[in-house]
Parts: C-alpha cells; structure tokens; sequence
C-alpha cells in the first residue's frame, strides 16, 4: 500500500513489503535462468555442442588430381575432367507427374526405373546418374525438385581413344587405374586428398579454419616415351593391315634404336577406353601380353652366335641338302620351303633357311647357344614393369634334345612376345649392344650392354639389308630412299598343343642402315587372305611405319633412289613444295 | 573517476575493434575460400579447353582436313622432279 507522501523525496519509496516482492520476484527469475543455463551449459553440452557443430562447422575435403599421362612432347593422352554425380534423398523428393516425365528423360531412364529408385525411402543417397556432364546436372537442377542434388567428380578423358587404349589403360568409376599406365603408374598419378574444418556462417559461407589445412597432395605427371602421332601411324598402318588380310589381330612396336625408348605401341583390334563397356577380349596389350613362337625372326640371333663363335664366316657354303634335312640319330625332318641349293651364310637369312640355320647352328654348343638367347633378352622380362607383362620361354640348355637344338635356332621351341623381338634387334642398331626397352621419357645416357662383337653386329646389319632386297624373302619392306634390314618370320601356330595350319606373320627391322634411328617389330596374326608370309602381311607394314616415322623425325635418307634428289618439286606446276 | 572513464570508454572501443577485426577477417577469409574455388574452377576450365585442343589438333582430324578439305597427299615417284 502507497503511502500518500507530501516530501517530494519519498515519491519512489516503496513499502518494505512491496520492495521486498520485487526483490524475491527478481532473484527468482534469476535462479530460474541460473539453473536453465546450468542446465543447457552443464548438463546438455555435450548434445548442444554437437548440434551446433553440425549446423555451422564441416569437414571438408580438398580434392586432389590425378596427374595426367602425357607423350614424350607433353601432348595429353589421358586427364582428368570435371563430371557430376546427380544423386537424390528419396525422402525428401515432391515433385509431380511433369516433373518426373522431364527427368527421367533427361537422366535417359524409364519412368518405371527412376520410381524404383525413388521409392527407395528407408536410404538417404541414392545415384541417379555417375558421369553426367555439367550442363546434363545444370538442366537437372533447373527443375528445382526437393531432394535432387550434384556432385563434383573428376573421370578420366583419353583423347586418342582406340589409338593409345592399350598403352594407355583406363581406370574404374572410383578413378583407380585398372590396366596399362593407368594401373602401372597408379601410385605416381593418384594424389592424395586433403582435408579441412572450416565453420560456417548462416549463409552458408565458409568463414574460418577450425583446424590445420591437411592440403592436397596432386598426382605427378606421367611424361612415357611414346609420340602420339608416331602411335597414330602405327595403328592406320595396322589397321589397313589386319582388315586387308583378314586377320585377328596385329601388333607393332616401335623402338628408338640408341635408348630402347618405345616410341608407339599398338594393337588392332582396339577399344574405346572412353565407353564404360569394354570388350574383355580386346583389353589386352599383345604387344607385351601374348606370346609366340618366333619362328625365322630368330635366326639373326642364332646365326649371329655362330658367327660369334667364329665357327663361320658371312661368305661360308652351306648345303642345304635340297631343302630336306634328317637329324642325325631322330626321326625328325628339318624343311624348307624349297630347294635353296649351296648358298651362302648370308643368303640362309636372306632366304630364310631353316636346313642352313640347322647346319649352321649344330656345331654350336647347346649352353652357348641358350646363353646368346639369353643375352639378347629372350626368355626374360624386358623390364619396362607393364602390367601383365610375359617373359616368354626358353627351355635350359639342359633339357634340350637334339631337336631342340634344331628347332630353337630357326625359331620354334620357345616363346617371346613382341617387345622382346623388338629390344633383341637394337643389339644390331648399336653395335653389338642391347639397349633395353624403356616405356618413360628418358632424358639421361642410356647404356646398353655388350652382346656381339662390332665385327659380328656389323656382319649381320650387312645380311640382314638383304632380306629386304628384291632376291629377299620381304621386298614389301623396303623404304623409299633409306636403307633398310630386317627378317621375316612365320611361324605355324599351336593350338591345343599341336601345330596347325594357322600362322603369325613378322617382320623386325631396323632403318636406316647407315645410323640406325628405329627398330619396328610387327606381327599379323591368323592372317587368311592375300597370304600369310611375314615379307606379304608384316613387310608393307613396317614399311608404311618406319616411312612415316623417318619423314615425321626428319631423319636424313642414305639410300639414293634413281631420279631423286635433296629437293622434292610437284612436277604438275613445277613449284617447289 | 575519471581514470575508470577513460579505462571504459578504451575498454569498449577496443572490444568493439576486436569484433569488427573479427568480422573483418571472417569476410576475408570467406572471399578467400570464393577466390580457391574459383582456381578451381578455372583450373577445370584448363583441362577442359586442353582437351578441346587435344580434339581439334587430333591426327584424325588432321589427316581428314589434309585430304578431304584441302586435297592434300604424299607425292608419288611420278610427282617428283629434280631441280639442278
């Protein structure tokens, strides 16, 4: 109750009673937000915390990129491009009939499909689309439908497609390399993501690091010694050639002669590694995978042993028995495709005599001829690390029974694969010194090691210019306006663990003759039309190969052709071109 | 008195430097996360003009251009003439 005061001082004063309820009314209210913040503060922090966190702190992960494959002149052969991942919350989608009909047609699915995944409510991520461009995913969210969201993702892009797919490889949808560079180099090309905890502000704006940046570490850059346009002449050439003579399959390898480097690397039939679906039975790179038996495209090697051994000389007579020879103490005929008569040892590679190269090679012993193999690399990994990639075989000398001997030195008896044929040739581009076969771009001196004398490397380089000789067994391969040497090779196939009348043409070769700058080793398989000689399917070939390889590497011509000369005039109008 | 005035009115100006200091740095820091991004995004925009320039100089497309469009071929024996 008021007081009814004259004295203007005791206007405020209030009764005991009225000022002591205000007081008690005041702390309670206190006590009352003392203990709700006791509450929320002591007893609830942890669950507040957690939900404070989950609205305005995230983790974020900092993408790290895959580095690219590039070719020895850093034009690209496999990147990583920017897709969207479309992906839906299905208990959060409301949209009507119209809406779903676009969708579902611009996700090219049935309608049936995208309800099946919709209806999907019991899961919160849903796929609708992997790979999707960026414009696909823009067009998704312009239909503004709760629930659809995108991500950003990086696939693999190969710009040279069936070119370079089987160098190349591919990687799987989580961009793991699964064959080629891509699963040879995995752990040089993948990176290492980041991550960071950031918070944010109500507009969703990252404003501050809760904790240290774990940055990003980018995959490296793979710079392979192979020359796209080299790759790309490579397959045209092979292509032509397995559609012309009906074959299953082709294969070619182009070896820089002074450093092993692969310069291209190809196979036909190929695949699109860029198609999600790839046949199986293409994938393979036969260059490295597949292996056969070498046939006649050994015998340099062999007869080069022989020579080696100074049992013989280039100008030494053979007798090839009139193209039929029975081992002596076996029931087993040594032939040749026909009569060769006496000829030279220069002329049983020239004509590719399995009776001369017999004669030759059985007064050699037999550990001294499987070391030679050996050391030209046969029956062991070249050592470029592909995956998948075979030794090939050749028996110990131990094992090996008078027809062994035989067969192994024209060819038969053992198994190599192309790369290997390939890198045992640079051992005549270098002067007796085998460089092996390298698949990175190498920038440092490479040194070779020692397998023939210079005399004996040289002798064979001679010999061997005379297969491709109009008198040879492949004039095919001849190259206009440089010198070439080479051997064919075909050889009957095993299928089912006998010979039959299936064949694999070859051809390694070496240009120019002068100052060897290439080795090319190709390879025909099952051809059935037009023929089956290595010199008929393999020879055009290597010459189509090594002519483009030479012009496109301006290497300078050492054979003079008739009515040619250093500059080259378009004879219609007479201008220089 | 005035002592505690003055330590007041610096208090508050410096609490309030603090915040706008604060605010300051937290609207840097958000334009530096929208610069990142941008790098990122530009960095995309790289690979995808390097892969449009890996499709226009592509040797398919080279050699259709070469022979179809500009009648382009390798010369023949017959093509070639020698100038003394």
């Amino acid at each position: 109750m008021i007081r009814k005061t004259k004295n203007p001082s005791n206007f405020f004063e209030l009764s005991t009673f009225r000022r002591r309820l205000v007081l008690l009314v005041l702390l309670s209210l206190f006590a009352t937000l003392i203990s709700r913040s006791f509450y929320l503060q002591g007893m609830q922090t942890d669950f507040l915390q957690k939900k404070g966190r989950a609205t305005s702190n995230r983790i974020e992960e900092l993408h790290a990129y895959r580095g690219k494959v590039i070719d020895r002149h850093g034009e690209i052969l496999a990147i990583s491009s920017p897709v969207q991942t479309i992906w839906v919350n299905p208990p959060e989608v409301e949209m009507n009939e119209l809406q779903k009909k676009k969708l579902a047609k611009l996700l090219e699915l049935r309608v049936e499909h995208l309800e099946q995944r919709l209806n999907k409510k019991d899961k919160q991520y849903v796929y609708l689309k992997r790979r999707a461009s960026p414009e696909l995913a823009t067009r998704v969210l312009q239909l503004k439908i709760p629930g659809i969201r995108t991500e950003k993702n990086y696939d693999r892009f190969y710009p040279e497609r069936e070119t370079t797919a089987h160098l190349v490889g591919f990687t799987n949808i989580d961009g793991i390399g699964q064959e080629g560079v891509e699963l040879y180099a995995n752990n040089l090309l993948s990176g290492v993501p980041g991550y960071k905890k950031v918070l944010k502000d109500n507009l969703g704006r990252i404003v501050d690091d809760l904790q240290d940046i774990q940055i990003p570490i980018d995959g490296q850059d793979v710079q392979l010694s192979i020359d796209k346009r080299l790759q790309y002449t490579s397959y045209q050439a092979l292509k032509k050639a397995v559609e012309k003579h009906g074959a299953t399959s082709g294969s070619a390898v182009l070896l820089d002669a002074k450093t092993g480097e692969v310069l291209s690397m190809t196979n036909y039939p190929s695949y699109n590694p860029n198609n999600k679906s790839k046949p199986t039975s293409r994938i393979r790179n036969r260059v490295v995978t597949d292996i056969f038996e070498p046939g006649s495209t050994i015998k340099p090697i062999t007869i080069s042993a022989a020579l080696e051994s100074k049992q013989i000389k280039p100008q030494s007579i053979i007798d090839t028995e009139h193209g039929m020879y029975r081992l002596g103490g076996s029931r087993f005929t040594v032939k040749d495709t026909k009569d060769h008569g006496i000829i030279s040892v220069s002329e049983v590679i020239q004509k590719s005599s399995n009776v001369g190269t017999t004669l030759i090679c059985e007064k050699l012993d037999s550990k001294y001829l499987w070391s030679t193999i050996n050391l030209f690399g046969l029956g062991v990994k070249t050592g470029v690390g592909f995956p998948g990639e075979t030794s090939g075989k050749v028996h110990h000398f131990k094992h090996w029974r008078k027809t062994e001997h035989a067969t192994i030195s024209y060819g038969y008896g053992l198994s190599t694969n192309l790369l290997q044929l390939a890198q045992a040739y640079t051992v005549f581009a270098n002067e007796g010194e085998l460089k092996a076969a390298k698949l990175l771009k190498n920038s440092e001196p490479v040194i070779g090691r020692k397998v023939l004398s210079n005399q004996t490397s040289r002798q064979m380089l001679e010999i061997l210019e005379s297969v491709v000789s109009t008198d040879g067994t492949a004039p095919q391969a001849k190259v206009s306006g440089y010198r070439v040497a080479g051997k064919t090779g075909t050889a009957h196939k095993i299928i089912n663990g006998a010979y039959e009348n299936k064949y694999i043409g070859s051809f390694v070769g070496i240009a120019p003759v002068s100052n060897p700058r290439f080795v090319l080793a190709v390879m025909i398989d099952e051809p059935t039309i037009d023929g089956y000689y290595g010199g008929v399917v393999a020879g055009p070939v290597f010459s189509s190969i090594m002519s483009d390889a030479l012009k496109i590497y301006s290497v300078p011509q050492d054979a003079i052709e008739k009515k040619d000369n250093t500059i080259v005039a378009d004879s219609k109008n007479d201008k220089v071109i | 008195m005035r002592l505690n005035l003055i330590l007041f009115s610096m208090l508050i100006i410096f609490a309030l430097t603090l915040v706008n200091a604060e605010h300051q740095y937290r609207n840097n820091y958000s334009q530096l996360d929208r610069e990142n991004k941008l790098t990122f995004e530009l960095r995309d925009e790289q690979t995808k003009l390097q892969i449009e320039e890996s499709e226009k100089s592509g040797n398919d497309r080279i050699n259709e251009i070469a022979t179809k469009k500009l009648g382009m071929y390798a010369p023949k024996k017959l093509d070639k003439k020698i100038l003394k």
